[in-house]
């Protein structure tokens, strides 16, 4: 019975995210154009710029890591709902009505990983129109558990840095200076064996490196750590982000 | 059992003490106020009734459930209408109504049924699906009261439910809060519109800085500060007013006209008809008003500016007529 209301509370926080989502179209045409550009003309720059042999085996390699990177991205900035939600009062709503406080995180996060995850599909149809082939080994599913977790664990970050911080200029700060060199450091760009050591560290360090590389095994076969070592760390990320983000959430 | 039952609640903020030791018990069905200024600690108080706020020390229970420490069960028996706007604004008037419900575990056609009904009766039934954002304030603000209302509690909060609405709209606002009477909901307002106090309260209690420094019925209160003015004018002055003073009435003369101080008017009047042989040209009274109230239980008036709003708002009205 208990467990039945929860549920149903939980659906009912995610169903206000969604429908949000849904009213923004703003929202919606950037999930698009995001990967449109990064994959349209990014990636085809940077095939022209490297002149590398063959047109899709760039691409192919670029394309992994522009879809953690875009999804990262997306994950995170849903946090923001939070940071609304106190600005705008219906954080108020939702805490005198009688609904247990994890519920209303719970679905935030389901809210936050819907939405990361859904840019993930739009960039995987939007990849293949252009040509490049998902080959890897366990494709669609191990993509799908990659995607879930790094989102989660994005969504979560997201979460700790709204609940903390209250304004949205402090969000954009910690966007630039936390995910934007995470996210360079992680190799979705590039090969990382080429960088100096001290930066290699950083790499190694960043769990957004493992994200990057479960991709890209499971989209096109190729990848620099042990599958099992990825999902492993990925999964250890996700569950600490979930902890700490539910932390700061329910202080707040 | 009193549906709130307030105990020496106190809440302090670092070094302000925005409740200061209030007490107050109020009946089901009863419509109370808290009347007062700026930052007298009515949202406060009503924050720490609701229980989004701890209290630093005294106690409090609503329908019979302590705020602390039965907090779920107080939410399920309560509605609100915070003095801040807390809607949805991405969502439609129906989804913000619909998802309030989902929370409070209403079934999908209890659910239908309740929108159609808290709508019409705030009269946004023809407005069901636009988006909050294309609302006006008035209009927002009635979603806000048929939110509140949508899970049938039995004690809703009101934080300054009229604030900045113009008068046409507050008079809306005032028949709902009455419609509510006879539904037998408890409500709890806070308001610092003596008239709205005055017109809607069965109680009322003044609050200052914390402190409840008054609390009546509208007309006790007023009685307390010393009851009201009768003046009349008629033809053999000197007479009446021997006939007056034998029959224990408190009168002079003041000019040619009779001055008598009364507890309560509205009775004293036909009585003096009653004693009256001579020919009564004319009888006015004046009831002491909540302003009066206030300056005597404060020693201070209410802030300037807003009686300007109050005075600003009746020009409005008449202009409008
Ligand atoms: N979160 C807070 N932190 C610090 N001080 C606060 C906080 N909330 C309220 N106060 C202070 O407590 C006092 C009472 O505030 P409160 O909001 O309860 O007043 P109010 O009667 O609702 O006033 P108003 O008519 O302006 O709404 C004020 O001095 C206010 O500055
Ligand atoms: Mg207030």
């Amino acid at each position: 019975m208990e467990d039945e209301k929860m549920i149903s509370d939980i659906y009912a926080i995610y169903l206000r995210e969604i429908l949000r989502l849904w009213r923004q179209k703003v929202r919606l045409v950037t999930m698009i154009m995001m990967p449109l550009l990064w994959l349209g003309v990014i990636g085809n720059a940077f095939n022209s710029v490297m002149n590398l042999p063959t047109q899709g085996d760039f691409l192919s390699f670029l394309t992994p890591g522009i879809l953690v990177m875009t999804m990262v991205f997306t994950a995170t900035i849903s946090g923001i709902t939070t940071v609304f939600d106190r600005e705008f009062g219906f954080l108020k709503e939702m805490l005198v009505t009688p609904i247990k406080r994890e519920s209303i995180l719970i679905g935030k996060m389901l809210g936050g990983v819907t939405q990361a995850v859904l840019q993930g599909i739009l960039i995987l149809i939007l990849a293949i129109f252009m040509g490049v082939k998902f080959s890897g080994a366990m494709s669609i599913p191990g993509m799908f558990l990659t995607m879930f977790l790094v989102s989660i664990a994005f969504v979560s970050l997201g979460l700790a840095v709204a609940s903390k911080i209250t304004s949205m200029e402090g969000f954009q700060m910690v966007m630039n200076f936390m995910i934007q060199p995470m996210i360079f450091l992680s190799g979705a760009f590039y090969p990382t064996t080429f960088l100096p050591d001290w930066l290699k560290i950083m790499v190694k360090i960043n769990p957004l490196t493992y994200g990057v590389d479960a991709m890209r095994y499971f989209a096109i076969g190729v990848n620099e750590f042990n599958i099992i070592a990825d999902l492993l760390i990925l999964l250890i990320f996700s569950i600490t982000m979930i902890l700490i983000g539910g932390h700061f959430f329910r202080k707040s | 059992m009193p549906a709130i039952e307030v105990r020496n609640l106190v809440k302090r903020f670092g070094s302000i003490v925005a409740v200061n030791g209030i007490s107050l018990e109020i009946e089901y069905g009863e419509i109370f106020a808290l009347l007062g200024p700026n930052g007298a600690g009515k949202t406060t108080t009503i924050s720490i009734l609701a229980t989004l706020l701890k209290p630093t020390s005294g106690e409090a229970k609503i329908n019979g459930y302590d705020v602390v420490k039965e907090a779920a069960k107080v939410r399920q028996s309560i509605g609100i209408v915070f003095q801040d706007p807390s809607l949805d604004d991405r969502l439609t008037a129906r989804e913000n109504l619909d998802i309030h419900g989902r929370l409070y575990h209403m079934s999908r056609e209890e659910r239908q049924r309740r929108i159609e009904e808290v709508l019409e009766m705030v009269e946004l039934l023809d407005r069901a699906d636009s988006i909050v954002k294309t609302f006006s304030g008035g209009m927002r603000r009635r979603l806000e009261i048929a939110r509140g209302l949508m899970h049938k509690p039995k004690v809703l909060f009101l934080d300054e439910p009229t604030l900045g609405l113009d008068p046409q709209t507050r008079r809306h606002i005032w028949e709902y809060v009455e419609k509510l009477r006879d539904e037998g909901v408890t409500v709890l307002l806070t308001t610092h519109y003596m008239e709205e106090a005055d017109y809607l309260a069965d109680r009322i209690a003044i609050i200052d800085a914390g402190k409840i420094v008054a609390e009546g019925s509208p007309s006790e209160l007023k009685d307390s500060v010393g009851g009201d003015i009768i003046k009349i004018k008629c033809s053999d002055a000197e007479n009446m007013l021997k006939k007056l003073v034998s029959n224990g009435y408190d009168a002079m003369l003041v000019d040619d006209e009779i001055v008598i101080k009364a507890k309560e008017a509205e009775k004293m009047i036909p009585k003096i008809f009653a004693i009256a042989d001579e020919e009564i040209k004319s009888i006015t009274y004046k009831e002491p008003s909540l302003e009066d109230v206030f300056i005597h239980y404060t020693g201070k008036v209410f802030r300037d500016e807003e009686v300007d709003e109050i005075e600003a708002s009746k020009m409005k009205w008449r202009m409008r007529r």
